[in-house]
């Protein structure tokens, strides 16, 4: 009787310190330096997609915001995390509108499905450009079924489509449910992280890699800010 | 074999032969072990270059078992006319900075020995010196002839070889020139070449491992009976145009060629250096059957059928016009001869066996020395001999390959005019050659074999076919005058 | 004489000596372990086999083939980087990453043994890959299984599974022009350009997966005896547009064509090959009595590209 108490009670303890422990990790992305000045599209080879855009959109691979903000930075815990091989059940997308890849930097867990649709009156090539999981190029004319596929190793894949040269886009397949992407503010948070140390990593496809190693206590928020430096071509 | 090395068969040779023997065996050993340590070679970017291998980035070996000789995959590129049939071969496909061209060299060191020479018993002659039998020798650093080769594709399916060719004194000659049409009629059947060129032999003297004075040319591609005024040799290079056909890998293969007379010879005459006497009119022709067989993991064997039949002239059209004697003007009086027999290219893995048998038949007329508008003298018969060789090569690697020839050549019927003043066995020659080459680098764009070569012949009663000694037959037409040859050398190309 | 011969003996063997000592130093002092790029390390040639028909290939009996005839393009650890590659256009293969051109098998799966055994055969047109005809069948699949030892992909992934081929249809003019209109619909001529020689609006951007240019395949290049890279017949046509050419810009249509429709595709490719006797232009010279005689559907493509300095005919 008193066995099965106490056992009870730790048990609890335990789950409720595991949600009462969690802390988060906040930061910005921001850059030193000047970046390369976004270049204009030219997408007068596909009549269909340059009338989509009011004025040309312009170039993806650096994206700046207010005070010297990074977007699009990928930011996840490289080493630590206790949860890895859980796969999210839900597949995400990879959308072809506007000759344009929507969203710029995919992030996806290893084995999690991946849907990539065409939304464009115009054929695309799915072209992902791996070098770590096996390289495949698909046709994707308008209005057939979206393709879907994963990717079982980790790796930041470069994506493009062969028919239209400007389109560019990045997967970054992970082997953690904890990351997150730099939105326009150059801000990211990483919530639910169990007491530990962790090592974080942002990846900017121009700029490399940064490294952070953060420890959590409790549920304490603790924040981290990386810095890149700033490529001027 | 063990004895002759101990002893010597020959006082001439005892001195000699076992330091260089030892020598060579010696650096045998240091190759044999450098070469195991050399498995998976690095290579190395230098900007000196041989024309295909440059111009399709291929090494030597692909096409070459150990170059010069070629492998089947090199004949195919060959009778494709020097095309990999990929649409590429056109030189436009080129940077404009490549030229086919291909420069070899031998420079060496050798030592010719040949006994039985006819010489002045006291040296420079004086009162009381007679003509005596001895040996001659003779030895230095020399350098070979040199090829400047140039071969390749002028257009798709029009390939040219371009071959200026020197003696180690630099005197030139055209070794081979000519056009070639191939693929005609989009056909690999149909091939047409026009100028100078090596007869189709399976067995190609041109491309082989020989270097060496005694060695270094088949006894059998130059033979003619003794006495006869015939000058052919299968080996040497022709001139006319030649109809040839292949299979997509050269399996089965025909040739037919349509020659002039004239031995290979320019500006109208039976050489192809200045001051050759006139050639005749006529044609000469050749044909070559050749099959292969895949013999599994052995690798291929081959067999050519061949036959050539030539008119020589037995006398000439004269002038005495410009006074100072008869200016020999044109040859006449043909008088046919033929050439027959088979060849074989064997493979036992590594090991590769070349046998080869030619009769040899000239016009009796060919055997008098007489023009063959008078009546043949009574008892002339067509001077007659057989020879051929078997030679074997044995490639350890791509690197190091160890060749051995042993030749034979029996005249069977003498020349009329020396019936009766000689024995059955004049003219005969037996021949022998051994040797190795190491290829220190395989690469594509230049390549050095380092040249070791013992070849010895007896040739009864005549000069040795290799010209070397005093270049005048011994002086009883029983001796046997044996030659020896011992090679060293550097052969490089680039 | 007979007081000079010893002399003579040893005289010769001390010149004997000094030639040997010579022509060692020489010999050894071009021994070739003189590393290009970082230590060399030996190559070991672990034990994989290959499986053609009822022959079975191993690497190791292909070593000295591989070192004879594919090192100067392949390189010695088969990453495509021989000593030539930097000349050579298309580059070769890099066997480390286990990406072939010509399959029967889907896109971003590894090809079958038949299909390197094939590739090894026939060549590649167009490029310096030779055609390997004269090797016998049991060294080409030796060379298969060498070919495996480069890239780890062989140990842990299957051989994909070779696509379908169904039965030939008839080549008729409807056909054809049926072909033709999935050829639009496609969007195969924004690489391959409307009448098929390789000068769509898309040409001259494309690169290959290293990012070299390429070109798309002229169709019109090439006489009678003109070959594709993956091969030269209808059945050849029909893989290489359903699996795909791995590494290069052509993407697998095996998900957007059915067979029936594929093998009009086939018929209406084969009379863009304008200088080739084929049944299909033998048809629709029947019908038409030129070739070609398709009316140009096809949209204005956008201005064309700035000449470059490549070579002629823009074979890829």
């Amino acid at each position: 009787m008193r066995t099965r108490q106490t056992l009870l009670t730790l048990s609890t303890l335990l789950v409720f310190s595991a949600v009462m422990f969690a802390g988060t990790v906040n930061g910005k992305v921001t850059y030193t330096g000047t970046p390369a000045k976004p270049k204009p599209i030219d997408m007068s080879k596909e009549p269909s997609c340059a009338k989509q855009h009011a004025t040309p959109i312009t170039t993806e691979s650096v994206v700046t915001g207010p005070d010297n903000a990074l977007e699009n930075v990928v930011v996840y815990v490289s080493s630590g995390a206790p949860d890895d091989g859980q796969v999210p059940p839900q597949a995400v997308t990879f959308d072809q509108k506007g000759c344009q890849y929507v969203p710029h930097v995919l992030v996806m867990h290893t084995d999690q499905e991946l849907k990539i649709v065409n939304d464009d009156q115009t054929s695309h090539n799915i072209h992902p450009l791996s070098k770590v999981n096996v390289e495949w190029n698909k046709s994707q004319p308008p209005g057939t079924p979206p393709i879907t596929t994963k990717y079982d190793k980790p790796e930041f894949i470069s994506v493009k489509c062969n028919i239209h040269p400007w389109m560019h886009g990045e997967f970054a397949v992970l082997k953690t449910n904890h990351f997150d992407v730099s939105k326009g503010s150059g801000t990211f948070s990483l919530p639910n992280l169990p007491p530990g140390k962790y090592t974080l990593t942002a990846w900017q496809e121009d700029y490399g890699v940064q490294t952070a190693d953060v420890t959590i206590t409790g549920n304490e928020t603790k924040e981290v800010n990386f810095t890149f430096k700033a490529k001027a071509y | 074999m063990y004895k002759w090395f101990a002893n010597g068969a020959d006082r001439t040779r005892k001195s000699w032969v076992r330091p260089v023997v030892t020598c060579a065996l010696l650096m045998l050993a240091i190759v044999i072990g450098d070469c195991r340590a050399v498995s998976a070679l690095p290579t190395r970017k230098v900007m000196a270059i041989p024309a295909f291998a440059r111009k399709y980035g291929l090494p030597c070996s692909a096409c070459h078992t150990a170059w010069p000789e070629l492998n089947n995959f090199g004949k195919v590129f060959q009778d494709n006319g020097y095309q990999l049939m990929n649409d590429r071969d056109s030189l436009i496909w080129q940077n404009p900075s490549y030229f086919p061209i291909t420069f070899r060299i031998t420079p060496n060191w050798h030592r010719e020995s040949t006994g039985d020479q006819p010489v002045d018993s006291i040296p420079g002659g004086g009162t009381g010196s007679t003509i005596i039998s001895r040996n001659v020798t003779q030895a230095a650093f020399d350098l070979s002839g040199m090829d400047l080769w140039s071969a390749g594709t002028i257009y798709k399916n029009i390939s040219f070889v371009l071959l200026p060719s020197s003696d180690a004194t630099a005197v030139w000659h055209f070794e081979s020139a000519f056009l070639r049409f191939d693929n005609i009629k989009g056909s690999s059947w149909l091939n047409f070449k026009f100028g100078r060129f090596e007869l189709d032999n399976l067995i190609s003297e041109k491309r082989f491992l020989f270097l060496s004075a005694n060695g270094g040319f088949y006894q059998t591609y130059h033979f003619n009976v003794p006495g006869s005024i015939n000058d052919f040799g299968i080996g040497d290079n022709q001139i006319g145009v030649e109809l040839m056909g292949h299979n997509a890998d050269s399996s089965t293969r025909y040739s037919i060629a349509l020659l002039s007379s004239n031995e290979g010879g320019t500006n109208l005459t039976e050489s192809n250096l200045p001051g050759g006497l006139p050639s005749n009119r006529s044609f000469d022709g050749y044909m070559a059957f050749t099959k292969s067989f895949n013999a599994g993991s052995w690798g291929y064997e081959e067999f050519q059928a061949y036959a050539y039949v030539g008119q020589r002239g037995t006398y000439y059209q004269t002038t005495s016009a410009g006074g100072g004697g008869p200016v020999p003007l044109v040859a006449l009086g043909n008088e046919p001869f033929y050439r027959v027999g088979f060849a074989g290219q064997l493979h036992f893995k590594n090991l590769e066996l070349l046998p080869y048998f030619m009769h040899g038949h000239d016009s009796a007329y060919l055997g008098t020395g007489l023009p063959d508008t008078a009546g043949l003298p009574i008892g002339a018969k067509a001077p007659t001999f057989n020879g051929g060789f078997i030679e074997g090569q044995y490639f350890v690697n791509p690197q190091l390959v160890f060749f051995g020839r042993f030749e034979k050549i029996g005249v069977t019927q003498q020349a009329f005019v020396n019936e009766g003043a000689v024995p059955g066995n004049f003219g005969d020659v037996t021949a022998y050659s051994v040797g190795y080459r190491y290829y220190p680098i395989m690469f594509s764009r230049g390549g050095v074999a380092w040249h070791n070569e013992y070849s010895i012949s007896k040739s009864i009663g005549i000069v040795p076919l290799s010209g070397d000694g005093s270049g005048l037959p011994p002086l009883l037409p029983t001796n046997g005058v044996w030659s020896s040859s011992v090679f060293i050398g550097f052969d490089f190309d680039f | 004489m007979n007081r000079l011969k010893p002399m003579r003996f040893i005289a010769t063997a001390i010149v004997g000596a000094v030639f040997c000592a010579t022509f060692a130093t020489s010999v050894l002092a071009q021994a070739p372990d003189v590393p290009q790029v970082g230590p060399l390390q030996k190559l070991q040639v672990k034990h994989m086999e290959s499986h053609i028909g009822n022959i079975t290939g191993s690497s190791e009996n292909a070593k000295t083939n591989y070192r004879r005839y594919c090192v100067g393009c392949h390189g010695d650890y088969g990453d495509g980087n021989g000593e030539n590659a930097v000349w050579l256009d298309p580059k070769p293969r890099d066997f480390t990453i286990a990406t072939f051109k010509c399959r029967s098998t889907l896109t971003g799966t590894l090809p079958t043994d038949e299909d390197l055994f094939n590739t090894i055969a026939r060549g590649l047109t167009n490029s310096n890959m030779p055609i390997w005809n004269h090797l016998s069948k049991q060294e080409r699949a030796d060379l298969v299984a060498y070919i495996k030892i480069f890239s780890p992909r062989w140990d842990k992934e299957k051989a994909g599974t070779p696509i379908t081929v169904p039965p030939e249809p008839p080549v008729t003019l409807e056909s054809i022009s049926h072909g033709e209109a999935l050829f639009t619909k496609l969007e195969c001529w924004k690489c391959h350009g409307p009448h098929g020689e390789g000068d769509g609006p898309s040409a001259s951007t494309l690169t290959d997966s290293q990012n070299n240019p390429i070109r798309p395949y002229n169709f019109a290049l090439g006489g009678n005896d003109s070959r594709f890279k993956c091969g030269s017949t209808n059945q050849d046509i029909y893989k290489i547009f359903m699996t795909g050419v791995d590494g290069t810009p052509m993407p697998s249509f095996a998900d957007v064509i059915q067979p029936n429709d594929a093998w009009d595709l086939v018929h209406f490719l084969r009379t863009l090959q304008i200088h080739r006797k084929s049944k299909e232009n033998d048809v629709l010279m029947a019908a038409h009595g030129v070739i070609p005689p398709y009316v140009d559907k096809t949209p204005a493509p956008a201005p064309a590209a700035p000449a470059d300095n490549k070579s002629p005919g823009g074979g890829q």
